[in-house]
């Protein structure tokens, strides 16, 4: 009985948090998969850029608050979702309600995103997902002002691809994807345009997402001698191709897979990076675009956290961090309210380059597909934003 | 369909199951012998995975040898937290049957506890690496390097194990514990020694098993959890407590994927539901049991 | 005061204070801070999944880990019905359809005892996980689903309302004879049969019985997440944790079985928040430490203390 009394206080001990003065510190919070099946992801392309960011803002003295006429340093709070969305959400309410942060920073992966959006908006938080990429966001993004979506989307990369093919003269594909939301979706805008072009696609098979061989279906795709091998795959997977379809020998003339080309392990765990050249993925980014910014933040990257940054979402978030801190010095002061406004209309300069936001949509960063190229991440899709022309084919496995 | 695309998927099939098998027979000696439904099973082999992976990385040292390495270390591991844990709750339980609920409680413990210390030793990132990636020409059908020496590892260890069952003292001591500890304990049996060996020997197969898997597939602290499912329904298969039985049931188990898969990718795991659930209706007791 | 007075004193005085605490968790969303709802909503979910899969497995030692399953189907219900029907309604639903469902699961496994029964219901839980996942990828093309979201104050009193319906019922069951007849079937299967109880239909109702309130807090929890998938609706841990907390808070008594729930919850809370990059060593460490050195659980702690204090007390 003493115990039940003891643990009806427990809510109340719980709930006493010690609140920080505005002017002393600005408290932005973010609850990210620190465990779990999320925390790769989150580790390499969110978590050392958030606190990177940090720790480069507090070096000047804090974020620029005009309205005090001063500079504020930030204090970071991380808590650890476990990679689960009901932990996520609670823990994102724990920031607002009870931490009483002053900003909210995104966690990792489209189902994350989509649960935490509606929370965001509810109490008035503005916040940019850099590792959010749904069609489905278009159909609610209208109920949530206040969330973003930096992240290239999949009709936009869907199409960035099919024009590449088509501009390739590439004629019969193989498409194989992940049964997930991501392979389904991904698969759903390119198949159809694959149809328009009148790009035959030869074979078309999903594969359980912790599949462990898939040298049987790779050896019935390479005996139909497609011209291009697209696999709308995440990272397990995607290591997986990439080592059996050099085991078997499967060398089409264009390989194409999802998520995980563009991380920096990748082009170092096959043996190298003559290994994987040619080999094209999803998002590009690298350090030679001419955006302001962009090779410093590769090197400082490097420097801090001793490896690169991947070579996709990881710049659009830093670009989002940046986009913050732009936005905040704009309006002069942390109201969230105008801080969103102002992230909602205006242009922001970035490592990604120009930002800006339609319907809560980054409308810079349209189809981006990348290519390894001598152990760098070329763009070679969208055509104005090429950094290297494609190599087309694709050399045979060293 | 033709005799080589059959073989392909036969021969594909077998070099899982052998792994299936292996990691099988070492949940097999933990259950069936000391009665410990070990759901840290898989972390072993992410441990094994790992061990490997830091070896080869920092001092280049050959996968395959590695297993000389930290085999002893698994091993060891494996018999401490026995002695330490598991002989004590033995003792505490009032039945085999509370042991049982119990050790799996504990098992869970250790398997946050290993993860954990796996995520802030190594980190979160996917890891990987390149190691007999080279194909084999096998008449006719091309296979991995790696995959096949992971199936003639597995089966060398099969082999070395069963001749170690079948044909030492210690092994004897091991199959009489087996069929009944009480008895093994008249018998002369030093029963804590017996069930720690087995223990620590079902985690040396998981770290052999994960080294092995570490040539193919990416490392990650969260790699152990589906091999433990899997080694789980492997052992039911072939009769809760029947060491051989586990070790026919990963390779069924292996083959059965690999079929499924090549009818349709997405059922495989169903497909293993479906024939556990059967069997668990039908005949308990497993394809070898009593 | 002779013995009866004595007891029935006790009786009086638990009610007049369990009514009192019970007042009070009306009054509380006017008091406390808006989390506290929340995390105290995170807590009656767990209570009711511990204290309800206990009302089966507690008595008869069949360990059931197809919790997730239920809990899942009530997920599911208020993602695909939620915005047709009314909120109740859905939440009524849940409960039923996952009562369904366990009546076919317990005709299904009565032959089955001990370890087999708990992992073919593991096993059934993740078929059933894996089959709404392969559904949703190749046959509806929805693998995750939207969820209307309800405020927090309206959770609250629908999970009280959920949470005394379960304690009441798990109270009455155990102090019934159907309680003492479940006890029996736990002691000896055989015997139990002998003495004429209908073991069977006793084993089938009781478990569906606790399953549908697995299924009603599916349902209104689900307006929490606001989104899902067959991942997160029939997630594997739904079905551990009410065990470990059932055992680590002490499975005999229903008092027992609250008290783990909201101390694992609770913990996982603070240790979450303070120690993120530990907690999962920690909550660990816990678990092994309370299996090994309270058998019996939190509930077993004023004996262990006693005999450990009695021990030192005669040397």
């Amino acid at each position: 009985m003493i115990l039940s009394i003891l643990i009806l206080g427990l809510p109340f001990t719980a709930s006493s948090q010690t609140k920080s003065a505005k002017t002393e510190k600005i408290r932005i919070g973010t609850a990210i998969s620190l465990s779990g099946p999320y925390s790769a992801g989150a580790g390499m392309t969110q978590i050392p850029n958030y606190n990177m960011w940090v720790e480069e803002v507090n070096a000047k003295g804090g974020l620029l608050i005009k309205k005090l006429n001063k500079r504020v340093p930030i204090e970071l709070i991380i808590y650890d979702d476990k990679s689960d969305i009901g932990t996520a959400v609670k823990l994102v309410e724990k920031l607002i309600l009870e931490d009483k942060v002053d900003l909210l920073l995104p966690p990792w992966g489209t189902a994350m995103h989509f649960a935490i959006a509606p929370v965001v908006t509810k109490y008035g938080y503005p916040v940019m997902g850099p590792t959010v990429s749904s069609e489905k966001l278009r159909e609610i993004a209208h109920k949530v002002p206040y969330f973003f979506g930096i992240l290239n989307m999949p009709r936009e990369q869907g199409a960035a691809l099919v024009e590449l093919l088509d501009e390739l003269g590439v004629k019969k594909v193989a498409l194989i994807y992940v049964a997930d939301a991501y392979g389904i979706e991904w698969t759903g805008k390119v198949a159809p345009e694959l149809g328009v072009k009148k790009i035959d696609v030869e074979i078309l098979k999903s594969y359980p997402g912790d599949v462990k061989d898939l040298s049987t279906l790779l050896k019935t795709i390479k005996a139909a001698e497609v011209d291009a091998l697209l696999c709308m795959s995440y990272p397990g997977d995607t290591f997986l191709i990439t080592k059996q379809a050099k085991e078997l020998g499967l060398n089409p003339k264009l390989l194409y897979m999802g998520v995980g080309v563009a991380f920096p392990v990748y082009k170092q765990m096959f043996g190298g990076p003559d290994v994987v050249e040619g080999i094209m993925g999803a998002g590009a980014w690298n350090p030679k675009l001419p955006y302001p910014g962009a090779k410093e933040y590769f090197d400082r990257h490097v420097k801090r956290w001793n490896k690169e940054p991947d070579r996709w979402a990881s710049a659009f978030a830093y670009a989002s961090l940046q986009i913050l801190e732009q936005a905040i010095e704009k309006v002069g002061s942390i109201d969230r309210k105008k801080i969103r406004d102002c992230i909602a209309t205006e242009t922001f300069p970035t490592v990604i380059g120009p930002v800006r936001f339609e319907g809560g949509f980054n409308v810079q960063s349209p189809g981006e597909i990348g290519q390894w190229q001598k152990g760098e991440f070329e763009v070679v899709a969208a055509k104005e934003k090429r950094t290297a022309k494609p190599i087309f084919p694709k050399p045979s496995w060293p | 369909m033709s005799p080589l695309l059959f073989l392909d998927i036969f021969i594909g099939g077998l070099m899982m199951g052998g792994l299936y098998a292996l990691i099988a027979v070492g949940l097999s000696l933990q259950y069936g012998v000391a009665r410990v439904l070990n759901v840290s099973h898989g972390e072993f082999i992410m441990l094994g995975a790992f061990a490997t992976y830091s070896l080869y990385l920092l001092f280049g040292i050959n996968p395959l040898l590695s297993l000389v390495i930290t085999g002893p270390f698994i091993f060891f591991f494996g018999f401490l937290i026995h002695r330490t844990f598991f002989k004590r709750l033995r003792r505490l339980s009032p039945s085999l049957d509370a042991f049982e609920g119990s050790s799996l409680l504990a098992s869970f413990g250790l398997l946050f506890i290993i993860q954990n210390v796996a995520l802030l030793t190594w980190g979160p990132d996917v890891k990987g690496y390149s190691y007999l990636s080279k194909t084999v020409n096998f008449f006719g059908a091309v296979y991995a390097a790696n995959r096949l020496i992971a199936l003639f590892f597995a089966i060398l260890i099969g082999l070395i194990f069963y001749f170690f069952l079948m044909r030492t003292r210690t092994g004897k001591a091991i199959r009489a514990a087996a069929q009944d500890v009480t008895t093994a304990q008249l018998m002369g049996v030093n029963i804590h020694w017996v069930l720690g060996l087995c223990f620590g020997l079902g985690a040396l197969m998981a770290g052999f098993a994960g080294s092995l898997t570490s040539m193919m597939f990416e490392i990650t602290p969260l790699i152990g959890l589906p091999y433990t499912i899997i080694a789980i329904i492997a052992v039911v298969l072939g009769g809760l407590g029947n060491i051989l039985g586990s070790l026919i049931g990963g390779l069924i188990l292996g083959l059965i994927g690999n079929i499924v898969m090549y009818i349709h990718p997405g059922l495989s795991l169903i497909a293993y539901y479906i024939i556990f659930l059967l069997l668990l209706l039908i005949k308990p007791t497993g394809i070898l049991g009593k | 005061m002779n013995r009866v007075t004595r007891a029935n004193t006790k009786k009086i005085l638990y009610s007049v204070l369990l009514s009192f605490l019970f007042m009070l968790m009306v009054i509380m969303p006017l008091y406390v801070s808006p989390y506290t709802i929340i995390l105290l909503n995170s807590i009656f979910m767990y209570i009711v999944l511990t204290v309800s899969w206990a009302l089966f497995s507690g008595p008869t030692h069949y360990l059931s880990l197809a919790s997730a399953a239920f809990f899942g189907i009530g997920i599911y219900s208020s993602a695909i019905l939620g915005d047709q029907l009314p909120l109740l309604l859905v939440i009524g639903l849940g409960g039923f359809i996952s009562f369904l469902l366990a009546l076919l699961v317990g005709l299904s496994s009565l032959r089955l005892r001990g370890m087999y029964f708990t992992i073919f219901t593991f096993g059934l839980s993740e078929l059933i996980r894996h089959s709404v996942q392969w559904w949703e990828v190749n046959k509806t093309g929805t693998v995750g689903r939207w969820v209307i979201g309800v405020d927090h104050t309206t959770v609250y009193y629908i999970m009280l309302a959920i949470l005394l319906i379960t304690l009441v019922a798990a109270y009455i069951l155990k102090h019934s004879k159907y309680g003492l007849a479940l006890l029996s079937i736990g002691e000896s299967e055989e015997a139990a049969d002998h003495i004429g109880i209908n073991v069977n239909a006793m084993k089938i109702i009781t478990f569906a019985i606790s399953t549908f309130f697995m299924g009603a807090t599916g349902a209104i929890m689900a307006t929490r997440w606001t989104y899902i998938d067959p991942s997160i609706a029939f997630n594997p841990l739904f079905s551990f944790m009410p065990v470990l907390m059932a055992i680590f808070g002490g499975i005999g008594h229903i008092f027992g079985q609250i008290l783990g729930a909201s101390v694992l919850t609770l913990l996982a809370d603070v240790l979450l928040t303070k120690f993120p990059y530990y907690y999962m060593l920690l909550y660990g460490m816990i678990l092994v430490i309370v299996v090994l050195f309270l058998p019996k659980g939190l509930t077993g702690l004023k004996e262990e203390v006693k005999k450990w204090w009695g021990g030192r007390a005669v040397k």
